[in-house]
C-alpha cells in the first residue's frame, strides 16, 4: 500500500509540474511577444540592444526595396554587399545602353541574397545576374544584413525561415517586432531621406559617396574561414538563377592592395568561387591606387568606381556575358 | 574522460584499502598514493609548461642555458574541480569521517556529477555521496525552487557577466590606450563580470541539481556586500575556501601555534589558492594580495566579527556598514586587476596608470554608450541582490507570497531581459579554463 501511495504521489506531483511547465511555456510565449512590442515602442535604443530594428538605418535599403517593386525587365541585376551597391553605378551602365538594377545591401550575405532572389528575381526578370562576392560576407553569419532585410522589406514565411536558420536572438526579436509593425501598418508612411550628406541614393539602387580618399594604414594579416551555411546558400541561389534560364557572373570587386594583401589565402577563395561558375577577381585585373581610388580600406570612391565599371562593361562585351 | 576514469579508479581503490588497513603508517602511505596521483595529474596538465618556462628563464638569468621544451598540452575541462572533489573523498575516508563506497558506479557518479563537474561547487563526499543512495522522490516545490535559482543564474551570466565582459575585455585588452579612470572602470566591470559569470554558473548547477533532487552546497553568499575581507572569503567561492580551510589550513595548524605560524599558514593557503586558479604569476600575486588584506584581521582576531547576516531587519545598511562594504569592494576590485591581467607587467602598468594624474579625467573608451546601459543593469542587479541578501539566492523568496500571475510575470520578465540583453556570440564561462 505504501508503495502504491508513493507512486500515486509521484504521479500527482510530476503531473502538476509538467502541467505547470506547459502552461508557463504558453504564458511566456504570449508574454514575450507582447513585451517585445511594448519594449520596442516605449524604450529608447539604449535599452533594446537586441531590438535595433534598423528601418532606413543604412544603405538605403528601404528606398531600394520600394523601387524594386516597380522594376522589371532589366539587362543586369547586381547582388551583394556594399561593394555591389557602392561599386556598380547604374548610371554608367545606362550610358553604355545597359539597363540595370542594384539590389545590393549592407553586408548582404548569400543567405539574404537567396531570399531577395526568391522574392524579386522573376519580377525584375534580368538577363544576367552579377553577384559581387566579398569574402567577408561568405565568412560571416549574415545577421547584420538579415536585420536590414527584416526592417526594410516585407515579412513573410521566408523571413521566418531565415531567422530560424540563423538562430540569433536579435533576429527573433526584430522579426516579432517587425511583424507587428507590418500588421499595424506602422511603417506605411515612413519616408527615407535620399541623402545623408555624404551618401546619396541614385535611382536604380546605386549609392554615391562624396569623393574622399583613404589614408593608408597597415592591416593585420588574416586567413579566410568559409561559413558552410553561406556557401550552401550561395550554391542554392546560383541553382535558382540557372533554373530560370538566366546567366550569372560572380565578381570580386577591387579592394585596396593593403586589404587584399592582408588575406593569406585568397587563392583558396578564388578556386572555391571558380567552382561555382564564371568568376572574375578584379583585385588581380585592375591596378588601382589605395588612396586615390578608395575612400576606406575596401570601398571604391567615385573615381575608382568609374574605372572598375568601365573595365567591367568592357569584359561584359568581350566575353559576351550578356547574350 | 579517461583521465577522470583513471583518477576516480585510483581514489575508489584507495578508499577501499584505507577502510581495511589498520596500520597508521600504511594508511598514510595509501593516502599519499591517492593524493600524489591526483596532484601529479594536476601538475602535469596545468602547471608543466609554467614550471618549464620559469626554470628556463631562471637558469638563463644566471647565464646557464638549458634546453627544455614546453609541451602543447590541452587542459582537461574541470580538472581542478573534480581532482579536489576526489581528493576530499580520500582524505575523509582516511580521517574515518566517511565510510568508503563499495559501489564503483556510484563513486563515478559522485565525481562526475554533471551539473557541477566542470566548474563546481566542489562538493564533499560526506555531503554528496550519501545522496546517491537515498531514494529520491520528485518534490514539486524543490523542483520549482531549483528552476528559479537556475533562472537567476542564467540572468547573472547572460545579462550581467556577458555585458560586463564586453567592456572589461575592451579596456583590459587595450589598456595602454586608456586613462586611469577608464582602467578603474574596466576593473569594476571585470568585478561584476567574474561575479555574474561564476556565481551564475553555481546557481545554474545548484538549481539543476535540485530539479533532480540533489542538494549542492552554497558557493556564493552575496560576497560584494561583505564588510571585511575575511567575510568576503566566507562568501566567495565557498566550496573552495572551505576546502582549503579543512584540508590545508587546519592540517597546517591554522591559527593555533603563534603569530608566525598563523602568518605562514595564511600565506600558504592564499598562495596555493591563487595558484589553483592558473599557471600564471598574476594568480599568485592575486592570492598574495588577498593574504595581505586578510592578515591584519586574523592577527588582531577580528576575522570573525561579521559572521551574521548583513543589515538584518533593515532596508538599508548603516553608514558605517555602507562604508565597510565600499572599502572591501574597492580592495577586491584592486586585486581583480591582477587576476584579469595577461601577465605581471600588464597588471603593474594597469595599476600604475590608475595611480597617475589621468585618474582625474572622464572615462572614455570604445563602447561607452552601451557601458552606461550596462551600469544601469548593474545597479538594478545590485538592488535585487540587496533585497534577497539573506536568502539562499537573490530571488529565492522574492514575490513568493504573491499570486501565480505576478510570479509568472516576474519569471517571464527575467527571461525577457535575457532575450533583450544577452550577447549574440558565445561567451564561455571564465572558470571553465581552470
Amino acid at each position: 500500500m505504501r508503495h502504491l501511495s508513493f507512486i500515486f504521489n509521484f504521479e500527482m506531483t510530476m503531473k502538476k509540474f509538467l502541467k505547470h511547465t506547459i502552461l508557463f511555456a504558453l504564458f511566456f510565449l504570449i508574454f514575450y511577444i507582447g513585451m517585445v512590442f511594448v519594449w520596442g515602442v516605449v524604450m529608447p535604443p539604449r535599452f533594446r540592444p537586441n531590438l535595433t530594428y534598423p528601418l532606413g538605418a543604412h544603405g538605403f535599403m528601404h528606398t531600394r526595396i520600394q523601387e524594386v517593386k516597380n522594376t522589371n525587365n532589366v539587362d543586369i541585376l547586381f547582388l551583394g554587399s556594399s561593394h555591389a551597391y557602392r561599386g556598380f553605378d547604374t548610371r554608367i551602365f545606362e550610358e553604355k545602353g545597359l539597363s540595370s538594377f542594384n539590389l545590393g545591401s549592407s553586408a548582404q550575405s548569400p543567405i539574404e541574397s537567396q531570399i531577395l532572389l526568391k522574392r524579386y528575381l522573376s519580377k525584375i526578370n534580368p538577363k544576367l545576374v552579377v553577384w559581387e562576392v566579398f569574402p567577408a560576407t561568405i565568412e560571416g553569419d549574415g545577421v547584420e544584413s538579415a536585420l536590414d532585410l527584416i526592417a526594410n522589406d516585407k515579412i513573410d514565411y521566408l523571413s521566418f525561415g531565415m531567422a530560424w536558420e540563423l538562430k540569433n536572438i536579435s533576429l527573433y526579436n526584430n522579426l516579432l517586432f517587425g511583424f507587428f509593425r507590418e500588421i499595424l501598418g506602422m511603417d506605411r508612411d515612413f519616408e527615407e531621406p535620399k541623402s545623408d550628406g555624404t551618401n546619396t541614393y541614385i535611382s536604380g539602387g546605386y549609392v554615391e559617396r562624396s569623393l574622399e580618399y583613404w589614408h593608408v594604414k597597415p592591416m593585420p594579416a588574416k586567413r579566410l574561414t568559409i561559413n558552410p551555411k553561406q556557401l550552401e546558400a550561395l550554391e542554392k541561389a546560383i541553382e535558382l538563377i540557372k533554373s530560370q534560364g538566366r546567366d550569372i557572373v560572380l565578381v570580386q570587386a577591387p579592394t585596396t592592395a593593403t586589404q587584399y594583401g592582408s588575406i593569406l589565402n585568397n587563392t583558396m577563395f578564388d578556386s572555391l568561387m571558380s567552382r561555382q561558375g564564371y568568376y572574375k577577381n578584379y583585385n588581380q585585373i585592375l591596378a588601382l591606387n589605395d588612396s586615390l581610388h578608395f575612400y576606406d580600406s575596401h570601398h571604391l570612391n567615385q573615381a575608382g568606381v568609374e574605372i572598375f565599371d568601365t573595365k567591367f562593361i568592357e569584359d561584359l562585351k568581350t566575353n559576351n556575358w550578356l547574350k | 574522460m579517461s583521465l577522470l576514469f583513471f583518477s576516480s579508479s585510483v581514489d575508489y581503490w584507495v578508499g577501499l584499502v584505507l577502510e581495511r588497513e589498520q596500520s597508521p603508517r600504511k594508511r598514510k602511505l595509501y593516502l599519499w598514493a591517492s593524493l600524489g596521483t591526483n596532484l601529479a595529474l594536476l601538475m602535469f596538465f596545468k602547471y608543466y609548461n609554467f614550471f618549464v618556462d620559469n626554470f628556463v628563464t631562471a637558469f638563463t638569468f644566471f647565464g646557464i642555458n638549458i634546453s627544455a621544451r614546453s609541451l602543447n598540452i590541452i587542459l582537461p575541462v574541470g580538472l581542478s574541480f573534480y581532482t579536489f572533489q576526489s581528493m576530499s573523498y580520500g582524505i575523509d575516508v582516511y580521517r574515518r569521517k566517511l565510510k568508503p563506497t563499495k559501489d564503483f558506479v556510484t563513486f563515478l557518479a559522485f565525481v562526475s556529477f554533471f551539473p557541477q563537474l566542470v566548474a563546481g561547487p566542489i562538493e564533499r563526499a560526506t555531503h554528496l555521496l550519501p545522496q546517491f543512495y537515498i531514494k529520491r522522490n520528485f518534490d514539486y516545490d524543490k523542483a520549482v525552487d531549483g528552476l528559479r535559482q537556475a533562472l537567476w543564474g542564467f540572468f547573472k551570466k547572460m545579462v550581467i557577466a556577458d555585458n560586463c565582459a564586453v567592456h572589461a575585455d575592451m579596456i583590459f585588452n587595450h589598456s595602454s590606450e586608456y586613462t586611469g579612470s577608464t582602467l578603474l572602470l574596466g576593473a569594476f566591470f571585470f568585478a561584476f563580470q567574474i561575479y555574474g559569470d561564476f556565481s551564475g554558473y553555481s546557481d545554474i548547477a545548484i538549481g539543476i541539481s535540485r530539479l533532480f533532487g540533489f542538494d549542492l552546497m552554497k558557493n556564493f553568499n552575496f560576497p560584494y556586500f561583505s564588510r571585511d575581507i575575511a567575510e568576503f572569503w566566507r562568501r566567495w567561492h565557498i566550496s573552495l575556501s572551505t576546502w582549503f580551510r579543512d584540508y590545508l589550513y587546519y592540517p597546517l595548524g591554522g591559527s593555533r601555534g603563534g603569530v608566525l605560524k598563523t602568518i605562514r599558514n595564511t600565506l600558504i593557503v592564499f598562495l596555493v589558492s591563487g595558484f589553483w586558479h592558473g599557471a600564471n604569476w598574476t594568480f599568485v600575486v592575486w592570492g598574495l594580495l588577498n593574504a595581505l588584506y586578510f592578515m591584519p584581521l586574523v592577527l588582531s582576531h577580528r576575522n570573525r566579527i561579521h559572521i551574521h547576516g548583513i543589515s538584518p531587519g533593515r532596508n538599508l545598511p548603516t553608514f558605517r556598514e555602507f562604508l565597510s562594504i565600499v572599502c572591501t569592494f574597492v580592495l577586491v576590485v584592486f586585486a581583480w586587476i591582477f587576476f584579469r591581467a595577461q601577465d605581471l607587467s600588464h597588471a603593474l602598468d594597469f595599476v600604475g596608470e590608475i595611480f597617475s594624474s589621468s585618474f582625474f579625467t572622464i572615462p572614455q573608451f570604445e563602447g561607452q554608450y552601451q557601458a552606461v546601459t550596462t551600469l544601469i543593469l548593474i545597479v538594478l542587479f545590485v538592488c535585487v541582490e540587496w533585497l534577497g541578501r539573506n536568502e539562499e539566492y537573490a530571488i529565492g523568496k522574492l514575490g513568493l507570497t504573491r499570486g501565480k500571475p505576478y510570479r509568472w510575470a516576474f519569471y517571464g520578465f527575467i527571461l525577457f531581459m535575457i532575450g533583450m540583453f544577452m550577447q549574440s556570440n558565445e561567451t564561455p564561462f571564465i572558470y571553465f579554463q581552470f
